[in-house]
């Protein structure tokens, strides 16, 4: 897993406590409002998103920068891929 | 939740009042709690003559005294000490659990009129 | 004759264009909101119209709105969800004692999870003090709960000042609006709160469907653990039969609010001036009426009438075909008197002779003209049967009562 620390991200998605898979629904869904090289961040509590979202980068072509972690949940930082 | 008998003795009480100068009087319950019975008897011949009761409480605790004061008449003071809890409830067609302690204050109130008729008796 | 209905707290009668709204969920469209194929979809459809019109009902967004199956459950979800959230921030939270008991009880599981809870208390018509509230948050409080306004006396709290107060110290606010939704406008922008709960058979909508307005960015631990159901955060399929008869209640509601608020404070007003001219030694409990700002729910008459109790008053109004409510010791299952009556400074004894009524729309000036008319009679007829017709006496004040078997 990429750790990272310090990424701005242009657009944040909260869904702390949110049960699975609503990770992946809100990523989808904010990602179409991204414009291409913007950054998206999702902060969650899921486990599973540590898989999943590295993943779901891969299989959509978007850049996965890294996972940073907080006191009790994570940020994932996803940048939008370019047409 | 209550029985038709039960009703009918709180629509309709029996005996409600106080005997003016009772041989015996006996009270039970604290209206902080919930129910207070109040209950007069008069006493002839070792039998209850006639009993009458005020009461402070639900339904159920009204029923009960009704028919407590209707149990005891005619009975010899000893029949009257042994009338349960469970004997009252059964005479009104039972009592939902939680008002089960209405027939024990009914049967208490009695017991204490009776012991004060006692009482008086051996102070005389 | 049929029974007149004094207790609009206790439930509403559903609606007949509510019914409506709801039966071609049971039927024809029973589909499951998650089903992609259009049977689904059209559940979805009137699941999310549903939501914008609760939405509406409380001035929210309807993204903000999380659907329950009850009050009960929206109150449980806010208390337990919040604090939990929250518990790295701080394990404090203050609860009134005008509270529901789907608020305190969840607050007394937190207590038991090592949680500090403080009981905010009240004055003699129910209200919260908001200096009190100002005084009990601490660095560790992370939510406070006060109720909108009192099923049992009517009181409405002054929930806008309060709400102000806990965000000034950046600490949520929920208030339960289950009593009060059906009768009091509720703007969530105005009030300045984080979260309400509130049920849809309090404003002639169906049973077994409530909801929480959940302020947009707030934190919240799931009763309810599942699927993706109310944007994961309230597993299981949604009672859409149910929710739809919210939504068009909600509606209905919003519309007619004025009308009905007008309506039934001015029943409220001649019931409550009613009983206190006909009936002697009869206390209201809650605020005053007709004393310039509103602290009243609109058609709530609640009393405490002395010497007699609660129970036997409402078996025998019962028999009349009135039906009302009471918050006695011996009229409750728990055999306990009326917490809110107690912690409103009223006695013991005098809290055995609560008496509650309630009025909802079906309700006509007859109604009350019939009450008041038979109402007196009950109480006569109980003071006959009573040792305490000439007063208290002195009466020993215990708080040992357990009832002998």
């Amino acid at each position: 897993m990429k750790f990272v620390e310090g990424i701005k991200a242009d657009v944040t998605a909260d869904i702390v406590y949110m049960m699975c898979p609503m990770h992946l629904l809100k990523l989808e869904e904010m990602m179409k409002t991204l414009e291409a090289g913007q950054v998206l961040q999702i902060m969650t509590d899921y486990d599973g998103a540590l898989t999943d979202i590295p993943e779901w980068c891969e299989k959509t072509g978007n850049e996965f920068l890294g996972v940073e972690e907080a006191p009790d949940f994570y940020k994932f930082f996803i940048r939008k891929k370019g047409r | 939740m209550y029985s038709e008998k039960l009703m009918d003795h709180f629509t309709n009480p029996r005996n409600v009042g106080e005997i003016p100068e009772a041989d015996g009087v006996g009270e039970e319950g604290n209206p902080t709690c919930g129910d207070v019975m109040k209950i007069t008897i008069k006493v002839e011949n070792g039998r209850i003559a006639d009993a009458k009761f005020r009461t402070f409480g639900c339904g159920a605790a009204i029923a009960v005294s009704s028919m407590v004061t209707e149990m005891v008449k005619g009975k010899t003071l000893e029949e009257a000490m042994s009338i349960t809890k469970e004997a009252v409830a059964d005479a009104l067609g039972g009592l939902p659990p939680q008002k089960m302690h209405c027939s024990n204050l009914g049967a208490d109130a009695l017991r204490l009129a009776i012991e004060d008729y006692k009482k008086k008796g051996a102070a005389k | 004759m049929g029974a007149r209905y004094f207790d609009y707290m206790a439930t509403n009668p559903l609606r007949p264009e509510v019914l409506e709204a709801m039966m071609p969920f049971f039927k024809e469209r029973f589909g499951n909101p998650l089903s992609l194929y259009e049977l689904g979809q059209n559940a979805k459809t009137a699941l999310e119209e549903a939501r914008s019109r609760v939405a509406q009902l409380v001035g929210a967004k309807p993204q903000e709105i999380i659907f329950t199956s009850s009050g009960a459950e929206a109150n449980n979800f806010a208390i337990r969800g919040l604090a939990s959230a929250q518990a790295k921030k701080g394990r404090h939270i203050i609860v009134s004692k005008m509270e529901h008991h789907s608020v305190l009880n969840p607050a007394r599981a937190l207590e038991k999870e090592g949680f500090a809870v403080t009981y905010l208390p009240v004055d003699k018509h129910g209200l919260v003090d908001p200096g009190a509230l100002e005084s009990a948050i601490t660095r560790e409080t992370s939510l406070v709960s006060v109720i909108h306004a009192s099923p049992e006396v009517g009181t409405i709290e002054p929930v806008r000042e309060l709400a102000a107060i806990a965000r000034k110290n950046g600490v949520l606010f929920h208030t339960d609006a289950v009593a009060s939704a059906g009768y009091l406008p509720i703007d969530v922008e105005a009030l300045g709160v984080d979260a309400v709960s509130i049920s849809a058979h309090e404003f002639y909508g169906p049973k077994g469907a409530g909801a929480l307005y959940l302020k947009g960015g707030t934190r919240i631990l799931p009763l309810i653990y599942g699927g993706i159901q109310e944007n994961g955060r309230r597993a299981g399929t949604e009672n859409i039969p149910a929710i739809a008869g919210m939504g068009k209640a909600a509606e209905l509601t919003r519309a007619e609010l004025p009308e009905r608020a007008g309506k039934l404070t001015q029943l409220r007003d001649r019931l409550i001036s009613g009983v206190l001219e006909k009936i002697e030694n009869v206390h209201l409990t809650g605020p005053a009426i007709g004393q310039g700002a509103e602290q009243r729910l609109p058609g709530h008459a609640s009393f405490c009438v002395e010497f007699i109790e609660g129970e036997a008053m409402l078996l025998m109004l019962a028999a009349k075909g009135i039906y009302a409510a009471s918050g006695s010791a011996c009229s409750s299952k728990a055999l306990k008197a009326s917490p809110v009556l107690l912690s409103m400074g009223v006695s013991a004894q005098l809290a055995q002779g609560s008496i509650v009524f309630s009025l909802g729309m079906e309700n006509t000036v007859e109604d009350i003209e019939y009450a008041l008319g038979e109402f007196p009679a009950v109480v006569r007829r109980l003071r006959e049967i009573s040792p305490y017709a000439g007063g208290w006496g002195k009466v020993k004040e215990t708080d040992q009562c357990i009832p002998k078997n």
